[in-house]
């Protein structure tokens, strides 16, 4: 499918393009987080109790934390923990999550696929929630574990719908044509199946993006992830809490920006979603 | 001949759909008539807007992305495209209905045959104010309606599931809620198609029987023309969003006067005679951009330079022969 | 009638898979417990415990034992019905399990009522009127619900309509000075309805009423955008013409002839849909400490309570399981095709 035609789907939806483009501003905001906050040094180890619990106003846009810190340049540095924890996950799940899907969905060998399908039925029976807590929380709580257990928790999904995929397409004429002609098992999976995949899969990358942020947030709110006083955003949100209601900005900003980029993603993974489907008249 | 009161008058419909690399042009002045009692044919080729056509007299077209951008359609003196929605169920109830083309999927997979059709027969009951019906009632209406479509043990059909049941059958059962009640006007858009070419026979002839019991008008759709030439009294031949010819079907065969018309009735096998024939060169154009004048031209072995400008009126042909073709000004 | 041979024979396969599953899933997070860094002997009892009482300890819980024998003694104790010992609570972990799961199971149940009240009508109503006010409104809704981390939408709540608002109290299943009815369900509502204590039922509805929407919020979001595209969908089916054209009033049509069809897809959904309120539930018990089994759950997991977590990971999987295998049911009574068209499961 021509990439004009693509992009022409995808931007029929405004709120997609919307999405698109305040995704990228966080981005950049979160690269270049340390030139572009007023008060870089607040996102670590800093107290300045004579500004602490300020509201917003024009000198601290979202107001101060109780030790003085800048709410707002601690959410864009809070950024960078989410859309870093995001993409780790993602990388490291994706990959064999796809691999095993193929596998299992392809291989001949009928032990193999319901091993691997088991396992992964293993994964899938507790929220991933809960798996990834109890994992992070019988190790140490920090960012590294947390991406740790998150990542064990993922790559089923994809193992799955890759898998579900594949089966759909394997009795198709086209993989049957591309076997009797003696190609290779690995050339059929790659250049017949996995294309198929693309869609689908990429659709779930972006909205998985957005889902894993929630899980990794989630898990700092408890307490089980990023520590203070890094600033994680569920930290954050969790910490404020205790002020309530009366230094609100504490929490809400921080959920806000939570809300934002999650958002961002889900309206991309939407218009993805339209990209891919097929037009009927 | 003449044509007996007008039941249903189609004039100049045009009607468009927005799609993403612009606007199909699909109907271009559809004109249509059918009489009080007239069993009327509609000839053309897949895709030259037959559906269409039907789905935009029942109003069930879907706005957007479809756009009829002119036309009119008079039923018993009304124009129907004018009528505000509210009047337009008892319309459906009372006086038109419709079989479609797939059985399959025009009945609702996850209820029972009975379900469906008791439940239109209700509400056709009550349209015309016949409020308490029993459900028993109801369910031998059913039951006896099946039977008259020519099914056997209709009492397990109405428990079963469209899918429990045969491409014939589920036709019948179509045909079954499209004459629920003595309707005036019944389109039935191929309704054969997809059926096995031993059963099409048996249901057209058995939708045939129906409809000449009650007097009911049809507007049988087809590409078929063998179809057409026992079960209708006159045929409109289709192309590409315009009427190209009509006429009384005895005369069509025998004195077709299009070019259209005559490759169509040359694509009939014979047995006799010189056996497999060329077909009409070319194939149906493209809706986005559709040739200017008449819409045949590029396929026409008769094309002139004035077919490309405009398109070409309807001249008489005789007795309630229209054709729309310049080769025939005079 | 081969049909219910059929259903039996499908249920009977599927309970028989989720125990293969729970027996893995209780493989892993025992392996995973066990392989931890850390005593939990010593986290257990704490500093100031000595070295003997800690030793001691640790050989109760086998902890010295390799570890195939320790899950074969868990393993035991399990089909007794002891789950052992909360090292934090320190009682047995079914008795907590007794007094907490039933406040969640409130909750649950709670959300998922308003869930289907709120989110398959305006599901409904939104795909039949596509493009409408009511559709773009609820879609905005939706988007910003499943992108609210439920914790932010339990803080939300709390502070538009407890702190501002002071529609609903903060905290707990019931006020301070409410005497609790009879412990029959352990269903505060009802038991208090049946009781016949209904000032407490009234009030243990309004400290019900802000956590299960909160809950429920992410749920609607979902849900009521997939019955809405699935709606969209079979609004383009020729049935639905078909019906118009024979008469079918449109209000029959919405709510009977496309609502069944158009479930299907969202009830598939439900049963994945549950974990995540279970998850969220952890998060929505914690903001509005609602004493529930999530917020049991956290505590312990927070405090290294190693037997208490392998049950609790364990009691979700159950949970979970059961849910996914009614919603299998209830999918195939949906939608006959799958009934009738089974090629043995």
């Amino acid at each position: 499918m021509g990439v004009s035609k693509g992009w022409y789907k995808f931007s029929r939806n405004p709120l997609s393009v919307l999405g698109l483009t305040v995704l990228i501003i966080i981005v950049l905001a979160a690269v270049f987080a340390p030139y572009i906050t007023p008060y870089p040094e607040h996102a670590g180890p800093f107290t300045n109790f004579r500004e602490s619990s300020l509201p917003p106003g024009p000198k601290h846009f979202f107001g101060t934390d109780t030790v003085g810190r800048d709410v707002f340049t601690r959410v864009i540095f809070g950024y960078r923990f989410s859309l870093l924890l995001a993409v780790v996950v993602i990388s490291l799940s994706v990959p064999p999550g796809i691999l095993l899907g193929l596998i299992a969905g392809y291989t001949k060998r009928r032990s193999l696929e319901i091993v691997i399908m088991r396992v992964t039925d293993i994964f899938l029976a507790v929220p991933p929630l809960v798996l990834a807590l109890a994992i992070t929380a019988m190790l140490s709580p920090n960012l590294l574990n947390q991406m740790m257990a998150i990542s064990l928790m993922w790559w089923p999904w994809y193992c799955r719908l890759v898998y579900s995929v594949t089966t759909s397409l394997r009795h198709e004429y086209f993989v049957h044509d591309a076997e009797l002609t003696g190609a290779k098992k690995a050339f059929i999976l790659i250049r017949s199946i996995l294309p198929n995949c693309v869609g689908p899969v990429l659709t779930k990358i972006t909205l998985d993006m957005g889902f894993v942020i929630t899980l990794g947030a989630s898990l700092s709110f408890i307490g089980l992830g990023v520590q203070p006083p890094k600033p994680g955003l569920g930290t954050m949100v969790a910490d404020g809490a205790k002020r309530l209601p009366a230094e609100w900005w504490m929490t809400v900003f921080p959920a806000l920006a939570i809300v934002l980029v999650i958002l961002s993603f889900n309206l991309i993974g939407d218009g993805l979603r339209d990209m891919f489907a097929v037009e009927e008249i | 001949m003449t044509i007996p009161q007008p039941l249903l008058e189609i004039k100049n419909l045009h009607v468009r759909f927005k799609v993403f690399e612009g606007e199909l042009k699909v109907l271009n002045g559809m004109d249509l008539v059918i009489g009080e009692g007239e069993k009327v044919g509609l000839v053309g080729e897949t895709g030259c807007g037959k559906t269409t056509t039907i789905k935009s007299v029942l109003r069930v077209l879907p706005i957007p992305p479809a756009m009829i951008t002119a036309g009119e359609i008079i039923y018993r003196g009304r124009d129907i495209l004018k009528m505000s929605r509210r009047e337009i169920p008892s319309l459906r109830r009372g006086e038109m209905s419709a079989i479609f083309q797939d059985p399959l999927t025009s009945l609702n997979p996850v209820f029972t045959i009975g379900q469906q059709l008791e439940d239109i027969i209700r509400h056709s009951l009550r349209n015309q104010g016949m409020e308490k019906v029993s459900r028993r009632n109801i369910r031998s209406r059913a039951a006896s309606l099946l039977s008259e479509t020519g099914m056997p043990d209709p009492e397990r059909i109405l428990k079963s599931y469209p899918v429990q049941l045969s491409g014939g059958m589920r036709q019948r059962v179509c045909i079954s809620e499209a004459l629920r009640v003595n309707v005036r006007l019944l389109m039935a858009d191929e309704p054969t198609t997809n059926l096995d070419v031993t059963i099409q026979d048996q249901i057209l002839r058995r939708l045939d029987e129906l409809v000449e019991k009650r007097g009911t008008s049809i507007l049988l759709i087809t590409h078929s023309l063998g179809v057409v030439k026992h079960l209708t009294h006159r045929v409109y031949i289709m192309y590409a969003g315009n009427i190209m010819e009509t006429a009384n079907t005895r005369e069509l065969f025998l004195h077709p006067l299009h070019p259209y018309t005559q490759g169509l009735l040359k694509t009939v096998p014979k047995l006799t005679g010189k056996g497999i024939s060329t077909g009409i060169p070319g194939r149906i154009p493209n809706y986005l951009d559709p040739p200017t004048g008449c819409r045949f031209h590029p396929r026409c072995e008769h094309a002139m330079s004035v077919c490309k400008e405009e398109r070409p009126p309807f001249y008489s042909g005789g007795d309630g022969h229209k054709v729309a073709c310049y080769l025939y000004r005079s | 009638m081969v049909y219910e041979e059929k259903m039996l024979k499908y249920i009977g396969m599927r309970l028989l898979h989720s125990l293969f599953v729970l027996f893995g899933l209780s493989l892993l997070i025992f392996f995973i417990s066990r392989v931890m860094p850390g005593d939990p002997a010593r986290v257990a009892l704490g500093p100031l415990a000595t070295e003997e009482q800690v030793q001691k300890l640790r050989m109760e819980m086998h902890l010295d034992k390799p570890f195939p024998v320790q899950y074969y003694y868990w393993l035991r104790s399990v089909t007794h019905g002891d789950l052992g010992r909360s090292l934090y609570t320190k009682r047995p972990v079914v008795r907590d399990l007794n007094e907490y799961l039933p406040a969640t199971l409130e909750l649950v149940l709670c959300s998922f009522i308003i869930s289907l009240i709120v989110g398959q009508v305006s599901g409904v109503l939104a795909g039949y009127f596509r493009n409408s006010w009511f559709d773009g409104f609820s879609r905005m809704v939706s988007y910003i619900g499943v992108a609210t981390p439920a914790f932010a939408v339990a803080i939300f709540f709390l502070l538009i309509f407890s702190h501002i608002l002071g529609f609903a109290p903060t905290v707990g299943r019931i006020g301070i000075v409410m005497r609790p009815p009879p412990r029959i369900t352990g269903f505060i509502i009802f038991d208090s309805l049946i009781a016949g204590q209904f000032k407490t039922a009234v009030n243990a509805f309004k400290h019900i009423i802000l956590p299960a929407t909160s809950l429920a919020v992410a749920h609607i979001a979902q849900e009521g955008r997939v019955t809405r595209s699935s709606i969209v969908d079979n609004l383009q089916k020729d049935y639905v013409a078909a019906h118009t054209v024979h008469g079918i009033p449109t209000h029959s049509i919405i709510f009977k002839y496309l609502l069944k069809p158009s479930l299907i897809p969202t009830v598939s959904i439900m049963g994945m849909d549950f974990a995540f309120i279970i998850a969220n539930a952890f998060l929505v018990e914690l903001v509005f400490m609602w004493p529930g089994f999530a917020r049991y759950a956290v505590t312990v997991m927070l405090n290294k309570d190693l037997n208490a977590i392998v049950a609790v990971v364990l009691i979700v999987g159950v949970a979970f399981g059961i849910v996914n295998l009614i919603v299998d049911i209830v999918v195939s009574f949906l939608d006959p095709r799958i009934r009738l068209q089974r090629k043995g499961g």
